[in-house]
């Protein structure tokens, strides 16, 4: 639609100053275009570039210099420190970071695992009662998480599950409704005859799917793998309330509780490599994976 | 391949059932063979859904204090998180957080999709820029933010001091802490929106512009008249996600502010938490819980209804 240059309405006297004043206002309207994207793409990509810069200064310069100004000296050493569990010197975020890593493989394994199970049986199995349960499913996905946070908890508290990991990812890792709906969806699309040709070969239902269904369905896989992940990676507020003891604390809940403790700006060169490890991987994720989340959010809205 | 699937797709589930009928199961022995399947996803789906559900409300009228026993409260804790709590004062400024960002957020949203919904070099570019901060962790990015925004040694006021502007205590100031959350957060979420209205705008059939163009309509008209009563299915969805979101806001705000100054920027969620995990009154905050949900199914309902008595237009 924009191939068709729209005429200034104002007709010049000349055709040949016509076309100058054309060009003026074609060059004129794209650099004002390309300036308000260049200036709000700098918004969005400043926070990072200062979360670096800070992440190398010595904690005596943090405040005391221009964020925007890089370190001179570069502290490297601020990534170990920021690591070592010792809260005289720094944060700990290396134990923080393995019990992101722990919780998020298992919150991410059980997910796509009994997800992908559910739907399945949703998609292609017979059984009374399926239809009003699945509507249930998707009922569910109208409650708000911050409201059932308390009653969670207190359900947790009667399963001895408080300050585990297994409280931390158990709620999230039996298959959730949206990612059942998702792959459902997908399951459905399958041709019948590739699953009753492998049923002819013998296969119950767990090898179709297996075998079958599941190598037939790697995007959407991969979308709930990385929707879990996401999801894991920066959950912060269940955490928060189910992991009372800082040793077993997330990536997340690290990150908050130096920031709002007694030493509050203290240790912030520290924050900011935690910040930045903890940002890391959703970025990798993000470029790696561009073309899946674009599709997953797509997917959201019904496209 | 894929035009095979979309062949078969209407009717997977009867020819399931001619297949199978040799076997004659009964519902029995059908519901045990599916439980494998969705046995799992029905426990969690009922141990974590369902049952917070109802017993939130039941909660709400008892008294628990984080270890114990439960005791019968009755109304009192309604009574309490109104006289006691100023639940209203958190409603308000709950009202006022989603005031402040959902449409800024909304209006930015549209006109970054369509400036980036046109054939011109670079545009895949910027859609990549813009959205990246909805998959980065917002506590940490909301920690980067808490030490942009310190007063006069943050970023913020040391940009305003280059053209001698006296920059506020943002953070510290019940004035601006406020905006700066909802800045933040439109932030991190505007960029997810546009790829809503981006699609959206995709999915309208260029021939409808080029036929208003024909018949001499501005760009603008273009927008009011085609765009935008197109985009009104996009329009509820993201309306509706934004502002169940927004009630919800607790992560940026945790970091940034904890509810402070004072209890300036204390929303819903924030109150919850403090009534909750810091004052061992689970009861009252099971309350305030249920006054949440309350206020959000509201609203989805009341912009439900509102979109829906618009007119939606057809075309293929």
């Amino acid at each position: 639609m924009s191939t068709v240059a729209i005429t200034p309405s104002v007709l010049a006297p000349t055709p040949a100053h016509a076309d100058l004043r054309q060009k003026i206002f074609q060059v004129s309207k794209l650099t004002l275009f390309y300036g308000v994207l260049t200036v709000v793409g700098i918004v969005f990509i400043v926070p990072y570039v200062f979360a670096v810069f800070g992440s190398l200064k010595p904690e005596s310069s943090i405040l005391t210099t221009p964020a925007w100004v890089p370190p001179t000296h570069p502290a490297w050493s601020n990534y170990p420190n920021a690591f070592i569990s010792d809260p005289q010197v720094s944060t700990g975020f290396g134990r923080y970071m393995a019990n992101t890593a722990i919780v998020t493989a298992a919150l991410t394994t059980g997910q796509v695992f009994f997800s992908m199970l559910g739907a399945y049986g949703f998609a292609r199995l017979k059984f009374p009662g399926r239809d009003a349960i699945f509507w249930v499913y998707l009922a569910t996905l109208m409650v708000p998480n911050i409201v059932t946070i308390i009653p969670l908890y207190t359900e947790m508290h009667y399963f001895h599950m408080v300050n585990t990991y297994w409280g931390v990812f158990l709620p999230y890792a039996l298959g959730t409704p949206y990612t059942i709906f998702l792959m459902r969806q997908f399951f459905l699309n399958i041709p019948q005859d590739v699953i009753e040709a492998a049923r002819i070969d013998g296969a119950g239902d767990f090898r179709v799917l297996t075998r079958v269904v599941a190598p037939m369905s790697r995007p959407v896989l991969i979308t709930a793998a990385l929707i879990a992940f996401v999801f894991s990676w920066n959950n912060f507020l269940w955490p928060l309330v189910i992991m009372g003891s800082q040793s077993h604390y997330l990536l997340t809940d690290g990150l908050a509780n130096f920031n709002s403790g007694p030493g509050a700006g203290g240790y912030l060169n520290l924050l900011l490599v935690g910040s930045v490890i903890t940002l890391v991987p959703m970025l990798i994720i993000f470029i790696v994976f561009n073309k899946y989340i674009v599709r997953s959010i797509q997917l959201t809205s019904g496209k | 391949m894929a035009l095979a699937a979309a062949e078969v797709a209407p009717a997977p589930q009867r020819v399931l059932r001619t297949g199978r009928a040799r076997q004659k199961r009964s519902g029995l022995s059908e519901f045990l063979h599916a439980l494998p399947f969705v046995g799992p996803s029905m426990v969690g789906v009922f141990l974590f859904l369902l049952v917070p559900v109802v017993f939130v409300i039941v909660l709400s009228f008892l008294t628990w204090s984080g270890a114990g026993p439960f005791t019968w409260a009755g109304v009192q804790n309604w009574v309490s998180i109104f006289k006691f709590d100023n639940a209203a004062h958190s409603l308000e400024v709950t009202a006022y957080y989603v005031l402040l960002n959902i449409p800024l957020q909304t209006v930015l949203a549209l006109g970054l999709a369509v400036m980036l919904n046109r054939k011109r070099r670079g545009m895949a570019f910027f859609r990549v820029l813009y959205v990246a901060p909805y998959l980065s962790t917002p506590v940490a990015m909301a920690l980067i933010w808490f030490w942009v925004f310190q007063p006069q040694s943050g970023a913020a006021d040391r940009f305003l001091a280059l053209f001698g502007i006296h920059g506020p205590a943002w953070l510290e100031s019940s004035l601006w802490a406020m905006p700066v959350v909802a800045a933040v957060n439109i932030w991190q979420y505007l960029g997810f929106n546009m790829l809503f209205f981006y699609a959206g705008l995709q999915g309208i059939p260029t021939s409808l512009y080029e036929a208003a163009q024909l018949d001499g309509a501005s760009k603008w008209r273009q927008f009011w008249r085609i765009s935008l009563p197109l985009l009104n299915p996009t329009m509820l969805f993201v309306l509706i996600t934004d502002v169940i979101g927004s009630f919800q806001v607790f992560d940026t705000l945790y970091v940034l502010t904890s509810g402070g100054p004072g209890t300036s920027t204390q929303v819903m969620s924030i109150q919850i938490y403090n009534v909750g995990f810091q004052g061992t009154r689970y009861g009252e905050a099971a309350a305030l819980s249920v006054l949440l949900f309350g206020v959000i199914l509201m609203f989805s309902i009341g912009q439900f209804l509102f979109f829906r008595n618009r007119t939606t237009y057809e075309y293929s």
